[in-house]
């Protein structure tokens, strides 16, 4: 994912902002990492590119 | 036998492009100004999403399935693994599409699979979709809309009472007759 996503997507629980941390990029491309709710701390991980937004009761499931 | 279960095999985890989805791209292609900001909701292979691209909008796809948005992803399209609109901020898309699950179940084919999640939408088909039209307009910009594709199997008329109940006034843009249902794509504004 892009850094400019944070611009569009929020927790999807309380929709508040999300802050990034990065664990690896590849031009500019931010392929793994962490997307953090800034109000309820709940943790989404980025894998491959792809940040999972799913709330939690159904990153599990699925 | 086998070549049903062989073909089955081929791909049972993420929708493949069809009709509807070319129904839904040209309409989205034809309606879309130029470097709009478009959410793809349930983006599938990512086709859909691609094409919108291509013809100048901003697009992210969203898809609940892992798989689906990898293959968005691998189409150079962004992608968010979302269940709808949950983690999308208010009031940033000029659009939002949806090519949704809207086959009524059939407990006689249930599969538990990728693809079931993709092509069902509860016991009336329209279990996903509303659960969209309850959250969508809070994404929405201003004097953003939403194209959202259905069938007669989905029953439009309830869809579209659905969204009236909900704000939205729905306009028919195209629509394309098949054997077995015919496909409509609505715009919905508010």
């Amino acid at each position: 994912m892009k850094e400019d996503l944070l611009d569009i997507v929020c927790c999807p629980l309380d929709k508040h902002d999300l802050e990034l941390d990065i664990d690896e990029e590849e031009d500019d491309d931010i392929v793994s990492g962490t997307l953090t709710c800034t109000e309820c701390g709940e943790a989404y991980p980025i894998e491959d590119g792809i940040p999972n937004l799913l709330p939690p009761d159904m990153r599990e499931a699925a | 036998m086998s070549d049903l279960a062989d073909r089955r095999g081929v791909e049972t985890e993420v929708y493949q492009p069809a009709e509807d989805s070319m129904l839904l791209a040209d309409a989205a292609v034809a309606e879309l100004a130029a470097d709009a900001r478009v959410l793809e909701v349930g983006t599938g292979s990512g086709v859909v999403a691609e094409r919108v691209r291509d013809a100048g909008a901003n697009v992210v796809a969203s898809d609940v399935n892992p798989h689906a948005c990898r293959q968005a992803r691998e189409r150079g399209v962004p992608a968010v693994r979302a269940d709808l609109v949950a983690p999308f901020r208010d009031g940033v898309f000029d659009a939002v599409l949806f090519n949704p699950p809207y086959l009524p179940e059939d407990p006689a084919a249930e599969r538990d699979d990728w693809m079931e999640v993709a092509l069902t939408g509860g016991e009336t088909g329209r279990e996903v979709v509303e659960a969209f039209l309850d959250d969508v307009a809070r994404v929405l910009a201003p004097d953003g809309y939403v194209l959202l594709l259905v069938s007669t199997l989905t029953g439009v008329e309830e869809v579209v009472a659905y969204a009236g109940d909900r704000g939205f006034s729905a306009v028919a843009l195209r629509d394309e007759s098949f054997p077995f249902e015919t496909l409509t794509v609505l715009k919905l504004v508010r």
